[in-house]
């Protein structure tokens, strides 16, 4: 072990260094100063990047690089995930300290949770070990479920914390049932190594398919897809809105980072098996999703369903195994998570005086009352609902590519007409911005940083649709595609 | 060696047992102690695989603490048994067709990708003599596993952030003591001494 | 290393075989010598004469469990301290810097709940 090597961990040791330093530095201000924590939190996510970036470990071409026994890994796509997390995490903090002044909730516990959420985010995408693939999830999930009963005087909010709890510990559960399994018949937690070992050992071990078959299990709770998406619609609702924002778009990238870290570097052998159920549970989603969300009248609960939905598509990209197939899964959970913060941070903006704006009907007139706002609220629905030019048009559309040049026809055309379904939802929310009558004509305030990061947000919803063959490929080149 | 055996099946039914007693028992306060039972026999079977100190932390923390705490909650908060049985039959049928699903589910992976025979996992040849887990567990963890463990701190560190951020709430006008100025406290602030003139007694 | 364990077997078994005696005798004693006459009155709960007021079982404060939750937390950390020590000879100055780095998250963690409070009985 030498020292060289564990510097590869520097972002994380940043990020666990400033959390620490903003837990005890909160306990030495006052309310009046607490604006100092917000600024701490935004310089760590800016260092962090420098940090990440100004990485020199590439020998020979090769982006790869391991530490702590070969237990952390930095490469490629690890390193766009995180600066992605880094930025998406700077917006969620500028939209949350508008949103925590409103609510009066302006503790600093929402910064330290999140921020060693976002260490979990780190490590479980640099896990190259079963147990650091299980202890980067319980660092995000146990941060998560302290951040949904945030609000603790919310009767919504602690019943969604207690279900997000729950069936998050079973889905652990499942994952560690899972890996014990994959333990016993490799003998080994080191992923290159169990593939080494899968190789030897063949695929049709019992004990690997088993495994294998509660690992997927366990992913796709912690994903949320169906037939394990229940607690995403009671705890993107039951949640604070700020909460909500932050877990509908950080973890995404880890949990897709888990799931190339599980299934590709670890278990690829046992690919014809783990694909075919995904594809049973990227289909399920992508229909389920997309028909419950029309019924929805809440915004946050639409946008929860639309979740499931988009998560689908991910899986989507995954399951044909192809080096295309993960980038464009890679790409899509990028441009969801800032689809997803974009969508959120405009709820965070209608919500005034510490009513949060949940309802569809809230959006009602939204082009008199400020045009600006409703532009970007459409260019963000444009975006979830595929529409050419706009960036999230071309995430779906790599996905389906992925697929049907593996031959999943069936799979394709299941996708293209649900998202159709699916368009009808979100274009219900253009139709109210723009033709219909406002319920209230109080005027949209909002600070400087807030009304300059949602529209950055949402420009980049456009910007990155026009200049999207770059970030795709970034994505591709991480997979060597 | 037969003891082996038998104290192995002893333990292992024992253990069966209390599991399957966690979840009959009406009372919470016996699923409680059943899982206890349960708990201290797999510990029994970890010392059996010479994992002593994972087995004497399975007792000291399971047992000792955790399931305290679950006792003390079980006992303490108000729960109502009946209510919780309210939706028992309705959801049988469902959980009933999960439990069957799965089962066939894992039955059929047996069956066609071949069965667990006894001999494809045979038990771990026996450690020499003066070997012990505990110095073979700190060999690795401080090692070849440090990033888990200094992880593991940071999961502890967060549980307790999260535990007082959920539950700790000041309430106006609770009364604490705070014995630093109760040990620094001057005569002055206590007695008062008031100077006044000698009156002479009634009625004398 | 099993062999050492084996007073702690024969310990197990004495007690049990003993529990069952006591217990069993006890019962069998308890019947034959015993009056049995159960009453309705006799085993309802006695509260100095009144009808119980409430159940027996009652909300706790929920600061109890903080207090619960803070001991288990640092009684796992002391956990991993066993190990360490065993073989901290052979990892040197290695180790102690990862247990170093280990305890400092854990007192940062401490002076949070100090310093918060929580500590404190109000």
């Amino acid at each position: 072990m030498n020292s060289t090597n564990m510097l590869l961990a520097a972002p994380e040791l940043w990020v666990m260094v400033m959390a620490c330093v903003i837990l005890i530095v909160d306990l030495y201000l006052g309310e009046e100063r607490r604006g100092i924590i917000h600024m701490l939190a935004i310089l760590t996510l800016v260092f962090a990047a420098i940090i990440t970036l100004r990485a020199d470990y590439a020998a020979d071409g090769v982006r790869e690089a391991f530490a702590f026994n070969g237990s952390y890994i930095r490469d490629t796509m690890g390193d766009v995930l995180k600066l992605f997390s880094f930025l998406i995490l700077a917006i969620v903090y500028t939209y949350a300290k508008f949103c925590l002044r409103q609510f009066r909730m302006f503790r600093a516990d929402f910064y330290t949770l999140s921020l060693f959420a976002l260490l979990g985010v780190m490590l479980l995408i640099s896990a190259n070990s079963l147990v650091m693939i299980y202890l980067g999830l319980e660092l995000i999930s146990l941060s998560s479920y302290a951040l949904v009963a945030f609000d603790r005087d919310s009767r919504l909010g602690s019943e969604a914390a207690i279900k997000y709890f729950v069936l998050g510990s079973m889905a652990s559960g499942m994952l560690l049932y899972g890996m014990s399994m994959i333990y016993g018949a490799t003998g080994t937690m080191d992923l290159g190594q169990v593939a080494q070992a899968v190789r030897s050992v063949g695929s049709d071990d019992p004990l690997l398919v088993f495994g294998l078959v509660f690992l997927v299990v366990g992913l796709a709770f912690k994903l949320g897809v169906v037939p394990f998406h229940m607690w995403i619609p009671d705890v993107y609702q039951g949640a604070p809105v700020v909460t909500t924002l932050f877990i509908s778009s950080v973890p995404k990238m880890a949990a897709f980072a888990m799931a190339i870290r599980l299934l590709q570097t670890g278990l690829v052998d046992m690919q014809a098996d783990w694909s075919q159920m995904l594809s049973i549970l990227a289909v399920l989603s992508i229909i389920l999703g997309n028909v419950a969300a029309i019924a929805q009248t809440n915004i946050k609960r639409m946008l929860a369903y639309s979740t499931i939905s988009h998560m689908g598509f991910v899986l989507m990209g995954l399951l044909p195994g192809t080096a295309m197939g993960y980038g464009a899964g890679m790409f899509y959970v990028i441009v969801y998570s800032l689809m997803s913060a974009a969508g959120f941070g405009m709820v965070i903006l209608l919500s005034a005086r510490g009513v949060e704006a949940e309802k569809l009907d809230d959006f009602k007139g939204l082009n008199q009352r400020n045009s600006w706002y409703a532009a970007i609220m459409a260019m963000v629905m444009f975006s979830m609902a595929g529409v050419p030019v706009f960036v999230g048009f071309f995430a779906k559309w790599m996905v389906i590519k992925a697929a049907l040049d593996a031959g999943l026809m069936w799979l394709a055309i299941i996708a293209v007409i649900f998202s159709v379904v699916g368009a009808f939802y979100y274009l219900r929310v253009v139709k109210l911005m723009y033709f219909d009558e406002p319920l209230t004509e109080a005027e949209i305030d909002a600070p400087v940083d807030f009304r300059a990061a949602i529209s950055l947000n949402g420009i980049m919803m456009i910007g990155l649709g026009i200049f999207s063959s770059s970030l795709i490929a970034v994505c591709m080149a991480s997979f060597g595609a | 060696m037969p003891i082996y055996e038998i104290v192995f099946y002893a333990f292992s039914l024992v253990m069966l047992a209390g599991a399957v007693g966690v979840i009959t028992v009406r009372n919470p306060v016996y699923a409680a102690l059943c899982l206890v039972l349960t708990f201290f026999s797999a510990s029994a079977i970890w010392m059996l695989l010479e994992a002593e100190f994972l087995a004497i932390i399975l007792i000291v923390v399971y047992v000792g603490a955790v399931m305290v705490l679950f006792l003390f909650v079980v006992m303490m908060l108000d729960i109502n048994v009946a209510p919780l049985k309210e939706g028992f039959i309705r959801y049988l049928p469902v959980g009933i067709l999960v439990a069957a699903l799965m089962a066939a589910e894992l039955l059929v992976l047996i069956w066609s990708k071949g069965r667990f025979e006894a001999g494809a996992y045979p038990l771990p040849a026996p450690n020499p003599e003066e070997y012990s887990n505990t110095k073979a567990v700190g060999e690795w963890l401080f090692t070849n596993y440090l990033l888990a463990f200094e992880v593991a701190g940071v999961i502890l560190l967060v549980a307790i952030i999260a535990a007082v951020a959920l539950t700790l709430r000041h309430r106006a006008g609770g009364h604490r003591q705070n014995p630093s100025h109760q040990v620094r406290v001057e005569r002055d602030e206590r007695v008062r001494l008031v100077k006044m003139k000698p009156e002479p007694r009634q009625g004398s | 290393m099993l062999a050492e364990y084996f007073p702690v077997l024969v310990f197990l078994a004495i007690s049990v075989v003993l529990g069952a005696i006591l217990i069993a005798t006890g019962g069998i004693l308890g019947a034959l010598l015993g009056h049995s006459q159960p009453n309705s009155e006799k085993s309802s709960p006695y509260e100095c004469g009144f009808e119980a007021f409430e159940d027996t079982r009652s909300k706790f404060d929920v600061r109890y469990y903080l207090v619960a939750i803070l001991f288990i937390i640092f009684d796992l950390e002391i956990a991993f301290f066993i190990p360490w020590a065993l073989v901290l000879d052979k990892l040197g100055v290695f180790g102690l810097a990862a247990m170093t780095i280990f305890v400092l998250e854990l007192i940062i963690g401490f002076f949070f709940v100090w310093k918060k409070g929580a500590l404190e009985w109000e």
